[in-house]
This record gives C-alpha cells, sequence and structure tokens, in this order.
C-alpha cells in the first residue's frame, strides 16, 4: 500500500509543478526533463533492462524528429502527423538493425549502433530532399493548435508528462510479464537462459523495437517543440551519450531511474549554463565529464541503485523481500 | 521503498530548479543578451565575439571624442536614455539549436532583455529568434548568412551582414573589373564543403552567375573537414578553369593550400569566400603558400588613426588577435541595435522595433565597408557589401577593390608560393 501512497504524491507533484514553479523558464526546463525522461526510459528498456548497451540510440530518436518536421515541411500537414510515421520508421529500422547486430554482444554491439547511426547523420547531412545540413523547421506561426508550437511550455510540460506517464506503464508492464523476466534472465546470463528454453534472440529484439519507438516518440516531441531539427541535433552522436547518462546516473534497469536522472542532469546542465555559460568555461561539460567517471567508477547501479542497497537490510528484516537482489537492477519498485 | 527516495530525489532537483531566480532590474542600464557559442567546436568564435562586444560597450559606455562620427561613441552613456549605460548578458549556446532557444527565453524572461543579438551558427538562429518572435522582444543577427532567415515573415527579426545574394553581385562586378584589366575570367570553378554554408553559398552563386550571363561554372564539392583533397585539386588541374572561387572553413582551406602546392597547381586567379581565409590560423599556417589569393571582407583596417584603426586597435589589446571580418560584423550589428535603442529613447520593445525599421546609417557611421545600414520589409540590411582583400606579400590582406576603398592595386596572376 505504502507503494501506491508514494507513487500517488510524486504523480501530484509532477502534476502540480508548474502551478509551483510559474516562472516560463521554470516551466520549460520542466517540460525538458519530461521530455528527456521519455528518451532516457525508452532507451531503458533496451540498455537497462536488457542490458543491450546502445549508444546510438539518436538514430530512433533522430527518425521521429525528421519525421516530424518532414510532415510539415514536405507536406504542409500538422507535425503530429510525423508521429506514426516516425514510429514506423525507427521500428522497420530496429529490426533491420538489430537483427545482425544483437547477436555481437557487450562492447561490440555498441560499437555497432555508433556506426549506425553515424552513417545515419552522413546520409541524411547529404540528402537534399532532408534539408541536408541545413535542416528542416516546422511551422514558424502556428496555423492551429494541431501544429503544437505554443508560447508557454505549459501544453508541452503536461503533454509529456502523459507520454511519459505511457512510457512508464508500458515499461512497467513488460517487466512484469512474460518478456521481462526472460530480459532480466539475458542479461544476467544469456547462455543460461537460452539453455533454460528463454527465446533470447526474439526477445532482446522485441525489446529493442519497442525502445526504437518510444525514442522516436521522444524525437518527434522534441522537434515539435523546438520547431527545428538539423543532422546535428536531431542524430548527433551527445543526444545519445545524453540520454544514457541520464539512464546510468538514476539506474538504469530501475522503473524510475531515468526519470531520476533526467531530473537530475537537466537542470543541472540548464542551470549551470546559465550560470557559468556567459563566461565561455565549457564547465557544463566538465561536470557531465566527471559524472560519468564517477558513476562508472563507484555506482554502476545508478543512484537509484545507491538507495536500494543502502535501505535493504532493513526492508529485508521487516518485509523480507527476497525477490531484490544485491546488482539492485532489474525489478520494478 | 524506492519510490519514498524517489520523491526526495524529485524534491531536491525541483528545489535546485528554483534556484534560478531572475535578476533584479538596475537604473539606468540596458539589457541586451547575446547568444553566443562559447564552449565546444567554434568557441573561440564566441570568445572574440565577446571580446568584441566588450570593446563595443566601452566604445559606447565612455566617451570617445576620437572616434568621430560613430554614433554612440562621444558621450559615455546613450543620450537618448538620459546616459543609460549598456550591459550585455553573454549566455552559450553550446552549438545547440536546443540550447540557444533555452537561453533566449532565459534572457527575455530572467535577465529581462531590451533586445538580442546572435547566434553566430544559422540553425540556433533560426531557434531563438523564434522565441524572440513570440515574445515581441527585436533579434539582430549580424553574422547567420542562411537565406531562409530572412524568409519566415518574422516582424522582430533584423540582419546586418551580407548575405549570398550580395556575394554573387560583388564578385561579378569584382570580375568584370578584372576582365577590363586583361584577366581571363570565363570559366569559373566553385570549390566548396557540404555543411550548409558551403553548399548554401555555392548554390546561390552558382544560379546567381548564370542569371548574369556567367557560363561555365563548374562545380567542386568535398566533405567538410577533408583529410585528402587530391582529387579536388586534380580535377581542378585537368579542366583548367580561369577562376577557382574557394568556399572553406579554415583546416579545408589550409590543406587546399598545401595540396596544391605538392601538386604544382596554380589557378590564374583565386578567389575566397571569407571564412576560413579570414582566419588569422590560415594566414599563419599556409600565408607563404597563398600569395595573391582574392578574398571577401566587410573589415578594412584603414589608414592608421581612422576609427576603424582605432578601434581595431582596442581590440587587440583586449583580445591579443588582430580584427577580422567576424568579429567586424559583430561589432557592427551590435552598434546597430544600441543605436536603434538610443533614437528610441526607451527599451520598450514596440519602440526599439521601429527605431529599427527607420535604420538609415550612412558608410561614414560605420566600421564595416558597408555602403549603410537600412533594412527591408524581411529585415534584410539591403546596403550590406563587401570589399575585395588580397594577400599580395602572404602576411596581410590589403584591400584592392573597389578602386575607391582599395589600399593597393591587385596584383595578377596567383602567385601562390
Amino acid at each position: 500500500m505504502r507503494r501506491w501512497i508514494w507513487l500517488s504524491v510524486v504523480a501530484a507533484f509532477a502534476i502540480a509543478y508548474p502551478l509551483l514553479l510559474s516562472s516560463p523558464f521554470q516551466q520549460r526546463l520542466g517540460a525538458l526533463v519530461l521530455l528527456y525522461a521519455i528518451a532516457a526510459s525508452a532507451w531503458n528498456i533496451v540498455g537497462g533492462y536488457a542490458g543491450q548497451v546502445s549508444v546510438g540510440h539518436v538514430v530512433f530518436f533522430g527518425c521521429g524528429a525528421y519525421a516530424a518536421m518532414g510532415a510539415y515541411a514536405k507536406f504542409g500537414l500538422s507535425p503530429l502527423f510525423g508521429i506514426p510515421g516516425g514510429i514506423v520508421l525507427a521500428v522497420g529500422l530496429a529490426a533491420i538493425v538489430g537483427v545482425p547486430t544483437l547477436r555481437l554482444s557487450g562492447h561490440y554491439f555498441s560499437m555497432a549502433t555508433i556506426a549506425v547511426a553515424e552513417t545515419m547523420r552522413l546520409i541524411v547531412t547529404n540528402t537534399e530532399w532532408l534539408g541536408a545540413a541545413v535542416g528542416l523547421s516546422g511551422p514558424t506561426v502556428p496555423r492551429n493548435i494541431f501544429d503544437l508550437s505554443f508560447l508557454s511550455a505549459l501544453p508541452y510540460y503536461y503533454l509529456f508528462l502523459a507520454i511519459l506517464a505511457i512510457t512508464l506503464a508500458i515499461t512497467w508492464w513488460m517487466t512484469n510479464s512474460r518478456m521481462g523476466f526472460y530480459l532480466r534472465a539475458i542479461k544476467d546470463s544469456e547462455r543460461a537462459a537460452r539453455s533454460l528454453g528463454a527465446p533470447a534472440s526474439r526477445t532482446k529484439l522485441y525489446a529493442y523495437m519497442l525502445s526504437a519507438a518510444l525514442t522516436s516518440v521522444a524525437g518527434a516531441l522534441y522537434a515539435m517543440m523546438f520547431g527545428f531539427v538539423d543532422p546535428e541535433s536531431g542524430l548527433g552522436i551527445l543526444i545519445s551519450v545524453k540520454i544514457l547518462i541520464m539512464a546510468a546516473l538514476g539506474g538504469a534497469g530501475l522503473l524510475f531511474g531515468p526519470l531520476v536522472g533526467a531530473a537530475i542532469l537537466v537542470p543541472l546542465e540548464e542551470i549551470s549554463n546559465s550560470w557559468l555559460g556567459g563566461k565561455g568555461a565549457g564547465l557544463t561539460f566538465v561536470v557531465y565529464g566527471a559524472i560519468i567517471v564517477l558513476i562508472a567508477r563507484f555506482q554502476p547501479g545508478g543512484l537509484l541503485g545507491l538507495l536500494t542497497r543502502r535501505g535493504k537490510p532493513k526492508t529485508d528484516m521487516s518485509k523480507t523481500d527476497t525477490s531484490k537482489t544485491d546488482t539492485g537492477a532489474g525489478h520494478a519498485p | 521503498m524506492t519510490l519514498k527516495q524517489v520523491t526526495r530525489l524529485l524534491c531536491a532537483a525541483a528545489m535546485s530548479s528554483a534556484l534560478v531566480s531572475g535578476a533584479t532590474a538596475q537604473d539606468k542600464v540596458v539589457k541586451i543578451g547575446a547568444i553566443l557559442p562559447m564552449s565546444g567546436g567554434t568557441a573561440s568564435i564566441g570568445a572574440h565575439a565577446k571580446a568584441a562586444l566588450e570593446v563595443a560597450m566601452d566604445i559606447i559606455n565612455n566617451a570617445h571624442p576620437e572616434l568621430g562620427s560613430l554614433p554612440l561613441a562621444k558621450n559615455a552613456g546613450l543620450a537618448g536614455l538620459g546616459g543609460a549605460k549598456v550591459e550585455v548578458v553573454f549566455a552559450d549556446n553550446q552549438g545547440s539549436p536546443a540550447t540557444g532557444q533555452n537561453q533566449a527565453l532565459r534572457l527575455i524572461t530572467e535577465e529581462k532583455v531590451a533586445a538580442i543579438l546572435g547566434a553566430y551558427q544559422s540553425g540556433i538562429t533560426l531557434t531563438s529568434s523564434a522565441i524572440a518572435e513570440k515574445y515581441g522582444i527585436p533579434f539582430l543577427t549580424p553574422e547567420s548568412v542562411a537565406a531562409n532567415l530572412t524568409e519566415r515573415g518574422f516582424k522582430w527579426f533584423f540582419r546586418t551582414t551580407p548575405i549570398a545574394p550580395d556575394f554573387v553581385r560583388i564578385y561579378d562586378e569584382f570580375l568584370t573589373d578584372m576582365k577590363a584589366a586583361g584577366a581571363k575570367t570565363d570559366s569559373i570553378a566553385l570549390v566548396h564543403d557540404n555543411t550548409e554554408y558551403g553548399t548554401s553559398v555555392a548554390n546561390t552563386i552558382a544560379s546567381g552567375f548564370k542569371e548574369k550571363g556567367r557560363g561555365g561554372v563548374i562545380d567542386i564539392a568535398y566533405a567538410v573537414n577533408a583529410t585528402d583533397l587530391q582529387a579536388q585539386v586534380l580535377q581542378l588541374k585537368e579542366k583548367k578553369p580561369d577562376v577557382v572561387l574557394m568556399i572553406s572553413y579554415t583546416s579545408d582551406a589550409i590543406l587546399f593550400a598545401k595540396t596544391m602546392q605538392s601538386l604544382d597547381y596554380k589557378p590564374p586567379l583565386l578567389l575566397a569566400d571569407d571564412a576560413g581565409y579570414s582566419d588569422p590560423s590560415f594566414i599563419k599556417a599556409v600565408g607563404k603558400l597563398s600569395q595573391g589569393v582574392f578574398n571577401r571582407s566587410s573589415w578594412a583596417v584603414g589608414p592608421s588613426g581612422s576609427p576603424s584603426a582605432i578601434i581595431a586597435d582596442m581590440y587587440k589589446k583586449k583580445s591579443g588577435e588582430e580584427m577580422d571580418d567576424t568579429v567586424g560584423r559583430q561589432m557592427q550589428g551590435f552598434f546597430v541595435l544600441v543605436d536603434a535603442i538610443d533614437r528610441a529613447g526607451s527599451t520598450d520593445p514596440a519602440k526599439i522595433q521601429a527605431a529599427l525599421k527607420a535604420t538609415d546609417l550612412k558608410p561614414g557611421q560605420l566600421i564595416m565597408g558597408y555602403k549603410g545600414v537600412k533594412f527591408d520589409d524581411k529585415g534584410q540590411n539591403i546596403l550590406a557589401s563587401a570589399y575585395i582583400i588580397q594577400l599580395q606579400d602572404g602576411e596581410n590582406y590589403v584591400s584592392v577593390w573597389p578602386k575607391a576603398n582599395g589600399e593597393k592595386a591587385p596584383v595578377l596572376p596567383y602567385k601562390g608560393w
């Protein structure tokens, strides 16, 4: 029961946030946190639960972003119509890329995904129809509400909140389904999982495709909010890295890990940039780098993993919850 | 129990975002936002621009009677606002269109700036000016050249820099004059990279030359930050164009100079489209291999004691670098913006917008080689122009065209090394 109380507290806070902090910049910050939380949660499905560290996830982000802007720039439609197109593109690409690359293990899989993302970036940079290096822009002045071009960040905030809730619900449902058990087994030891009859390749591919679809939605939302996409901002490797770090900081393989990571890193980046960026110090990136090093060295399970581990002895004594393992990964709260 | 801890973390994060507080308004200070690349691959551009804007602030906020007819220099502060001082709030765009837009929002809503200047990269100018347009805050770009920026029907967007159609006119007139002086200019090769800058400028020049009846344009493209340019140089060697027009960033411009020397290729007339060829590091690296290259620039130092020479000196003291075309355009854009605020006599955005629209500066009131500053309905400066300069000794560019502004006569053919 307490779990549900805390969940409703978090939800109530998320809904009330824009009312508590009403300056436009803070509301926008809130919307950005949710946007990156969607992307990081999508990555979490394949990177966290299945343990397949995709560093080229931006390619799916780009599918969504380009589909949304393309719908407007090429066909004069609302960018919303690009979302299904982006999902189809991303899932198709995930299937094509996933079949051969998911056979690779560990670093080799990560490297293959980087190669795919960089290839795609170069192809788009040289494709005139997709705006080449110039990029595609959205409606400059909204024609109607479906162009999703708002002055206030509030509509974006609640739209992103709803989609984040859906993303987390899908993830939660997945972890408690047969697929979630397969994924955890594969993550711990793929060979053992196979020998027990788990369809490893197929499960990984499904997770990859699901993750791609949700990442593409995040990309489409991003493009709609900023009204512009070019190869660097839609397909640049730095976006993959950002998503990955958010998930890892909060706790990869935990339902709320990516949300915590985004809630810490997005404000950190924007605030440090606001305070220090004008001085030309590039300090934001120094902080980013330091965080990666610290997580990798001391807490590969992420911040939530840290709390779970710290809180564990008490929990175990009072509730004798045997499902918790010391890796801190692979289970929903 | 995890959710409880999640809540705690979320609360902490929310509190940290609450720390972004608005700045308190000060009396008699006009705040102007500047969005620039202060980190990432083009950080040096941002650092130079910052130094240039600080020099401009010094000129505006303190009395500089030695700068003659330059508006705002004579007295301290803005006369139109009772001697108010100008303060620039710098923001880092990190080379990202999203960050640029977030910073524009912050400058407008938190810092309460009267106007915004920015943002170097055309894509970032595009996203950050969209926010200024929605809020009704004047946005002036002194240096972004992408054609689509002024085609969006914006009411609050202004651009002082010359753009690709201006380049077409300048090169066409220059080549016509060179032909009259005896040079062959029948076939022209356009060498450009595949970036937004390279492709858009090359396309505009190619179609513009066609309209003006210049046939025989050869298009030679390469991938930006190339590691090998032999194929392109060999292509030039084979086709023997009369004029080679280079549209390249610094590292590629340097590699072209080296490759041309190693393959012993010298075009009769080598003309560069600003960018890499104006970079002081290009001259340091391969100036001696590129003697006689022509280049487009709106900046010329001018005789010593002239306002532009004094400003160049102030800039060098501040940044340690020679003043170049890019920082000159940024400084000029800033002067135009502040001049409009001064004439508006107010920080009310609508009044500044009206003053910008009424801008009519003469060449004598500018530091750059524009024919003046006057905006059309789209916000583009219709009097933007440029000189042609030549690297005659391999160390310093001298202006050679148009004749009225020329320090020296143009020297042909291209000497190389």
